[in-house]
């Protein structure tokens, strides 16, 4: 039996069944596309997972992530496995105020230097010295680089802490960035979305207790597993789309036949996330089952990418003078080329000597 | 004699149009091609990866239709085409490519490497690199009007024939009739069965139709060889006669060239629409099916499997329609290993079955066949081409196979319901 403070022991003392601990095993390495071999060692090493400490700070944010990770009607086993981590800071949910709070987070630093995982949700704003975000006087650009020094590793929860999101939009009056801008030393995992799944949370947290690492990320610093492919690839309109049958408006007869809604605009050909897999609400649907195109809510910038009803084929911008001039430039080339190859296909054409039974020999 | 080296290449320049570029262009040498292809699977020579057989046509578009190939060439850096090469790339242009449409169908940025063999065909032909069994066929064809030399005099014999043999009447140049049917000439000269199964098919089925003494024979070998000139003159004997009988459609036979060189190509190749429909027999027949006016009774308890002509299924698109009628006459039909449009060739389509040269290869690659027919241990092949029927059964015979053999009216026929007295 592990020790009485290990993952194993807190959930069973919790009352999660060992069957119910395997199944939670099973879906997670079938979440990660790891093969089915990895499920006992992975309830090998959860079970023997002392409770890691975790320091979750919150910055430039509307709360909406940590909404999304604690709200579930039931506690899961995902919550559970949440409670069995040690959140030695975490201001919207701890007990403690004032000083005692930021004594606790100072204590936690301290106490795991180097071993702690920083899991921070919200931008960070850098205008101005920081002053429009501060944390018990302190500025969050200032708590983040404190932070990050002795973590193992940073979660960049949300799409505001993994590309700035919504603060980060045009005009940006904050000077909002992300974590990544900031903390070059560290190794970051961005866990996109607005807000981002509570599975894909879960999993990643899941993924470093099994093997002590982070799993593979893509080139926006994401869990392949999660973000590998798109809403698009795995919509289960898609087939419409293929069809060329799409809802022109939201009531017309394609809407109501459930046919693709990527003329109103939706944004899942170029949004990776794991939305139409794992879904929403304890797999109840995702918001393209309920009738809505993805805003693209996992991507940079989704904010200033246009209208979330303008398709995605139309010009988000003014095509520039520069590029105008450059595509007429183009254009003209082209054109000559073209004019010059069809000469000599035109040439060879009038060149064209009938070819007869007596011409197909030497 | 006047084939020479300028006019294959001046039809080279001809045949490139924008499809053949930007097929050139987008080929990311993926090499999957390789693959799909028989020749190449069955051989194992990287020579046989069908794009590779294109390669004298990619010089020519590189050096002459792009920016750098045309800067390198003034330069005098380009590479030439020459007499030799050509004639090196001719058993790849012809007798290792049966235009089965394979590799098309597995190319993931969709090259249509088929037709571009079918255009390179042109260069090949008028730079008088095309095999000599092949320029054989085209001259009986035009000069005595089938591959197979066979005159009018030979197909009336066949038609009192099955006349006799069915005690049914062939309708013979009738006007206005519905339907015009025309055969290839494998059928004429060696399974002349089919015409009385049609003869008996559509007296069942109270159809219109006839046959012309003038414009029989359905095989084109200008497409085969590649010359579009002679094409257009084959299609254009069967459009002026049956135009001029005022049919309403031309019943394609189950060869499966001359299906794709009346139905599709033909309308190109002639630049106009036709004035009739073609159909294919698999088509008419799973039509009159559908009406209930094509009634069968019986089915046969031997084990059947069947093999796909590539140019009806791939480039064709009928797959259901022979599925239909077997599964009427037959209790015990096995699929075979990549059936429908993923199906192998028989080896000797695309003109391959007429290049005396190409004999040996063709066997070496029928041994994929053979596995499938093998694997699903059927007794009877059924097929839908007389062409691929005939390859077959010379593959059978080589490889001591007692494989039976049946082409899919002949088997309907069989189990017609007799008239009621």
């Amino acid at each position: 039996m592990a020790d009485e403070n290990s993952l194993g022991a807190i959930l069973r003392a919790q009352g999660v069944s060992r069957r119910g601990f395997l199944k939670f095993c099973s879906a997670m390495a079938a979440l990660m596309a790891l093969p089915p071999s990895m499920v006992p060692a992975i309830a090998a090493a959860l079970d023997k997972a002392l409770r890691p400490s975790v320091i979750w700070l919150s910055f430039q944010e509307c709360t909406g992530c940590t909404e999304s990770l604690t709200r579930s009607h039931t506690p899961t086993l995902e919550a559970l496995i949440f409670d069995a981590i040690s959140l030695d800071y975490h201001h919207t949910l701890q007990a403690a105020s004032g000083e005692a709070a930021e004594a606790a987070r100072a204590e936690a630093m301290k106490k795991f230097y180097g071993k702690y995982l920083l899991v921070v949700d919200g931008s960070i704003p850098t205008k101005d010295g920081g002053v429009y975000s501060t944390i018990a006087g302190m500025s969050n650009l200032d708590m983040l680089q404190e932070a990050a020094k002795g973590a193992a590793a940073i979660m960049a929860v949300g799409t505001c802490a993994a590309f700035g999101g919504i603060p980060h939009a045009n005009p940006n009056p904050t000077g909002a960035v992300a974590v990544s801008d900031i903390i070059k030393d560290k190794p970051i995992i961005n866990v996109s979305g607005c807000p981002p799944i509570p599975v894909v949370i879960t999993g990643v947290l899941a993924h470093y207790l099994t093997f002590g690492t982070l799993p593979e990320l893509d080139d926006l610093g994401r869990p392949k597993v999660f973000y590998g492919e798109s809403i698009h690839d795995r919509c289960y309109r898609r087939p419409f789309y293929d069809q060329g049958k799409f809802a022109k408006t939201f009531d017309d007869e394609g809407a109501r036949n459930g046919w693709c809604l990527f003329e109103l605009g939706c944004k899942g050909p170029t949004t990776f996330n794991a939305c139409a897999t794992t879904k929403w609400n304890q797999g109840t649907s995702f918001p393209i089952e309920s009738g809505h195109g993805c805003l693209g809510c996992s991507e940079p910038n989704f904010w200033d990418a246009g209208s979330f009803y303008q398709a995605l084929s139309t010009p988000i911008t003014p095509v520039g003078k520069a590029a105008a001039v450059a595509a007429a430039a183009g254009i003209v080339g082209g054109a000559a080329i073209a004019m010059h190859n069809r000469h000599v296909k035109g040439a060879a054409k009038s060149e064209h000597q009938t070819v007869t039974v007596k011409d197909l020999e030497k | 004699m006047t084939a020479s080296l300028e006019r294959g290449l001046n039809a080279f320049r001809e045949v490139m149009d924008a499809p053949i570029a930007s097929f050139f262009n987008s080929c990311v040498h993926c090499g999957l091609c390789a693959d799909a292809c028989l020749f190449h699977t069955e051989t194992g020579d990287p020579k046989y990866t069908p794009i590779h057989k294109l390669e004298p046509l990619r010089k020519l578009w590189k050096r002459e239709y792009t920016l750098l190939g045309k800067l390198t060439s003034l330069l005098g850096l380009g590479a030439t085409i020459s007499d030799e090469e050509l004639e090196e790339w001719s058993p790849l242009v012809y007798d290792s490519c049966t235009l089965c449409g394979r590799c098309t169908l597995m190319c993931p940025v969709g090259n249509d490497i088929t037709y571009m063999i079918r255009k390179m065909r042109e260069g090949m032909a008028a730079s008088g690199h095309a095999p000599a069994g092949l320029i054989d066929a085209t001259r009986r064809s035009i000069e005595l009007g089938s591959p197979m030399g066979i005159k009018p005099k030979t197909f009336m014999a066949r038609v009192h024939e099955q006349q006799e043999e069915t005690g049914i009447e062939i309708p013979v140049d009738k006007a206005g009739a519905d339907y015009m049917a025309i055969m290839s000439s494998m059928e004429i000269m060696g399974y002349p069965e089919y015409l009385g199964s049609l003869a008996r098919i559509f007296k069942q089925a109270g159809i219109s139709w006839t046959v012309s003494s003038e414009a029989f024979e359905a095989t084109n070998s200008g497409i085969q060889i590649g010359v579009s000139d002679l094409a257009r003159e084959i299609v254009m004997r069967i459009v002026t006669v049956s135009e001029k009988l005022g049919v309403k459609y031309v019943i394609s036979p189950e060869c499966g060239h001359a299906f794709t060189a009346l139905r599709w190509d033909g309308p190109n190749l002639i630049g106009r629409p036709y004035k009739f429909e073609v159909v294919h027999i698999l088509e008419l027949l799973d039509q009159l099916l559908k009406d209930g006016r094509l009634k069968t009774e019986g089915k046969t308890a031997e084990s059947l499997t069947l093999h796909d002509p590539c140019q009806i299924v791939r480039r064709g698109g009928i797959v259901a329609e022979p599925r239909n009628l077997i599964n009427m006459v037959a209790s015990d039909f096995r699929e075979m290993e990549d059936a429908g449009v993923y199906n192998w060739c028989c080896g000797g389509g695309g003109g391959v079955s007429a290049i005396t040269r190409a004999e040996e290869l063709r066997f070496t690659v029928f041994k994929i066949k053979k596995r499938q027919i093998e694997n699903t241990g059927a007794g009877t092949m059924i097929t839908a081409c007389a062409n691929c029927r005939n390859v077959l059964e010379e593959g059978l015979e080589h490889y001591n196979m007692d494989t039976k053999m049946i082409g899919i009216t002949e088997l309907v026929a069989e189990y017609l319901k007799k008239d009621e007295p």
